[in-house]
């Protein structure tokens, strides 16, 4: 696929003859998010600012060309995959943090504003966005309110969503406005809650409104080793069934564990069959007195080696073995397949034990490494591409969890997004009913479907997931 | 029942989420205009209906569905009031922060499709911010759901927030779920009676560790929550220097409304020049940490066209959460429209082509 050369050319008289790649071999380099699969884009087209972002909006709308917004690329459900080909419109050339207003305690940004970029600089003066992906050092700001993500430190402080205060859009047909605002409450339907997680499908974010919250006087880090995932499940149960929530409450296991180890040196107990990292922030006496609380609760669930950070460099190295540990796995296999699925907490040590069964079923490594005080559960599946066949076992095996965590209660993603990766499962969880009033929705914004198109909803074009035909079991009675 | 001077031809009183989607299919096809009642504490809330046909009562959907305390999660029915809700938590040490004013009485459905909130907000931000599940009745018949019941949640459009503040205009809610949060280890409320309530205010909001809710009102009160561990919350009542008051003053101030009854949001640095336009005599109350003020009592035209404009001006709204169908007719409920009033209206047309739901409240 290719676009006429007279789009081309109205391309770069846009945004410039240099922000317009349409060689096929440049093509190339935009096939691939952070998924496992990748289309090559027609033409990808970088805009300096709304007003271009507009103006190749008017003229894909004109000629009917699809438009996928892109970020760093490093979403993990497809949402940045051009399915249907059309103009991959990469924001990262927005990326001015136009305002930092420490009184309001706002931030506003362009897209392409790296998530770590902005906490730089909003940390300078005691202050810190909260959602904090563990690709933050790559993610942008546009693409983390496209998706809503999430990030360890949700448990407390809440997702994306709960961070925006105000969007600029760019609808299907160029229209341009702005959503939400700095009052608390608007009048009208809540746009801003809808276009925020809706992955490109309804509109072009091109600017941010974002809530900044005051760095906590004191942070508290412990690490704790469990025998085995199960005993470190109900230490989870047990310190949020005592009224305590944690700023965050991660959990790795041992496969996780060996390679993060080898890899960063951050003193985790190697032997252990489960690693904690709880961390507590507030005041000083609120951190002491719930850091004793959380300690005595996990010696009561079998922890052992309990270390609490001795200093900021030590809870640094803490975080950064959980935040690099995807990375570390490739010390196991080449490649992995990183899933994600939600359910309700008490119900963890369930679906981890039907996760490692469905892996040695396959005879795939897991290691699951997540937000264990959300229910947030990250299986990734470890494999070396050069294994004959091994896509495809491994592609039943991810979908053999996410069933799982369907069957117990939960939802197909709780911070990646659905994308192309899962649209196929939504009926496990969603009824006719549910997706038509979704459906309906889209349809408002984007009555000729050029946004993002292929995304989040079944698609009757491609290949049927194999577990397809238990599609509906989940009806509303069972929601409900 | 009377709304805005308007009587039902019929009074309804479903009590499954099926029978309220029938009845709403039902008013569809015959072309008549049906409008949600639940615990009746904001009936006013909205432009005069322009038809009322069906009164649809909300009370009979008063099932707790699902309470899990180990996931801290909660389902129930939309006729569930805010206290039974409470109430059930309270069991297991939890609560859902939703305090609105003009209580008791409130149903979960009515006080999430009226997008009200409280003094709580300060600290856990408006319900929109911990409802993870909707199940909306809607004009065809179909009963369609929302998010689920897990605390994070991004499969698909959150449907969540477009029916909360829709004052139904959008379908009717009839179960929602909520994320619940752990009883606070230890709370105490402060009170100071202070001639200069915004600066005390700001000191306040200063602390190092914020209050839970912060309230000042026009006759000098100011009332102050705080919540965490014992020693913080000790901590945090010395700098203050205010004294103690019992628990009971934030039952008291949650049963404030009036007849007419006027709300302003706007950014939070912006609250007190606004609320000056109410005038010297006027009876309000306010969270400065949030930016809500609400004003009740001897309201005209003209005070709502002065103090609308102010909190305009800001990038903020005055809303008349009740008022005579006289007043709400001269200077109407919501003010000026957003600047995306028209994709509003696509969208309630996708929803509620025959304006069936409470026609003339929300949107026009």
């Amino acid at each position: 696929m290719a676009l006429p050369g007279s789009v081309i050319k109205q391309l770069a008289r846009i945004v410039g003859d240099q922000h317009v790649v349409h060689s096929p071999n440049d093509l190339r380099i935009f096939e691939r998010d952070g998924s496992i699969t990748g289309a090559v884009p027609e033409a990808i087209v970088l805009p300096a600012n709304r007003d271009e972002v507009v103006e190749v909006v008017k003229l894909a709308a004109k000629n009917r060309i699809p438009i996928v917004p892109r970020g760093a690329g490093t979403g993990l459900s497809g949402g940045a995959i051009t399915v249907r080909g059309g103009i991959a419109l990469q924001l990262t050339r927005m990326r001015r943090i136009v305002e930092i207003d420490p009184i309001a305690r706002t931030a506003t940004v362009e897209p392409g504003v790296v998530n770590a970029d902005l906490q730089h600089a909003v940390g300078r003066q005691g202050l810190f966005y909260a959602p904090d992906p563990s690709s933050q050092k790559a993610c942008t700001i546009g693409g983390n309110a496209a998706e809503n993500s999430g990030g360890p430190h949700c448990l407390y402080y809440g997702v994306t969503t709960n961070h925006v205060i105000g969007l600029e859009v760019v609808f299907a047909d160029g229209s341009v406005a702005w959503l939400g605002g700095d009052a608390p409450d608007r009048v009208g339907l809540d746009l801003l809650g809808v276009m925020v997680g809706s992955e490109g499908t309804l509109g072009t974010i091109t600017r941010i409104k974002v809530k900044l919250l005051r760095l906590p006087e004191a942070v508290v880090t412990l690490m704790a080793a469990f025998p085995t995932v199960d005993t470190a499940s109900h230490a989870v149960s047990d310190v949020i069934g005592h009224g305590i929530v944690p700023a965050a409450l991660e959990m790795m296991d041992r496969v996780t564990i060996g390679a993060v180890e080898a890899h960063y040196r951050a003193g985790y107990p190697v032997d252990a069959g489960a690693v904690l990292l709880v961390e507590v922030d507030g005041l000083r006496e609120s951190c002491n007195e719930l850091a004793g609380a959380i300690e005595r609760i996990l010696h009561t669930n079998e922890a052992t080696g309990l270390r609490i950070a001795a200093d900021a460099e030590e809870r640094e190295l803490l975080w950064a073995g959980r935040k690099g540990a995807i990375g570390a796995l490739g010390r196991i296999r080449p490649n992995y397949y990183l899933h994600d699925g939600v359910v309700p907490r008490t119900r963890l040590p369930d679906v981890l034990r039907r996760v490692t069964e469905i892996g040695d079923h396959y005879r795939l490594p897991v290691a699951n490494v997540f937000h264990a005080g959300d229910g947030n559960l990250h299986p990734n599946i470890l494999f070396d591409l050069r294994d004959d066949g091994v896509m495809d076992q491994v592609e039943k095996a991810g979908e053999e969890m996410l069933y799982a965590v369907v069957e117990l209660g939960g939802t197909l993603s709780g911070e990646h997004g659905i994308g192309i990766e899962k649209n196929a499962f939504m009926p496990w969880i969603y009824g006719p009913d549910d997706l038509d009033a979704m459906l309906r929705v889209k349809q408002v914004f984007d009555p000729t479907g050029q946004l993002n198109p292929g995304k989040i909803f079944p698609d009757p074009d491609r290949e049927p997931a194999t577990l397809r035909a238990r599609a509906g079991f989940c009806s509303e009675a069972q929601w409900w | 029942m009377v709304v805005d001077g308007l009587v039902p031809v019929r009074v309804e009183k479903p009590s499954t989420a099926e029978e309220v989607a029938g009845l709403l299919r039902a008013a569809a096809e015959a072309g008549e205009a049906i409008v949600p009642v639940g615990g009746g504490r904001a009936l006013g809330f909205g432009n005069p209906l322009e038809r009322f046909d069906v009164a649809l009562e909300m009370l009979g959907l008063n099932r707790v569905i699902e309470m899990s305390q180990g996931d801290m999660t909660v389902s129930v029915e939309a006729g569930v009031t805010v206290e039974e809700l409470n109430a059930e938590l309270a069991k297991v040490g939890q609560f859902v922060p939703i305090d609105p004013f003009n209580a008791p009485g409130h149903t979960v459905g009515g006080v999430l499709a009226a997008g009200l909130s409280g003094p709580l907000r300060m600290r856990y931000g408006s319900p929109r911010e911990f409802v993870i599940g909707l199940r909306v009745a809607l004009p065809d018949g179909r009963l369609a759901s929302s998010g689920g019941r897990v605390v994070k949640n991004v499969s698909g459009y959150d449907l969540n927030k477009l029916h909360q503040g829709a004052l139904g205009s959008m379908g009717v809610i009839v179960a929602a779920s909520f994320k619940v949060f752990p009883r606070p280890l230890h709370e105490v409320t402060l009170e100071a009676r202070t001639r200069d309530g915004w600066t005390e205010a700001a000191r306040a909001l200063e602390l190092p560790m914020p209050p839970v809710a912060l309230e000042l009102t026009s006759d000098g009160r100011l009332l102050v929550r705080l919540a965490g561990t014992r020693d913080a919350v000790r901590r945090m009542a010395r700098e203050l220097g205010w004294p103690e008051a019992p628990d009971e003053v934030w039952s008291e101030h949650s049963r404030r409304g009036g007849r007419v009854w006027a709300r302003v949001s706007v950014p939070p640095g912006k609250l007190r020049e606004v609320v000056e336009t109410f005038g010297e005599r006027a009876t309000w109350w306010a969270s400065p940490g949030v930016g809500v003020a609400h004003w009740v009592g001897d309201i005209d035209a003209e005070g709502v066209q002065l103090a609308r404009a102010a909190a305009e001006r800001t990038g903020g709204t005055l809303v008349l959460i009740a008022a005579s169908v006289d007043l709400k007719r001269q200077v109407g409920t919501w003010g000026s429209p957003p600047a995306t009033l028209p994709w509003m209206l696509r969208l309630r047309d996708a929803f509620d082509p025959k304006r069936t739901l409470s026609p003339g409240r929300y949107l026009s």
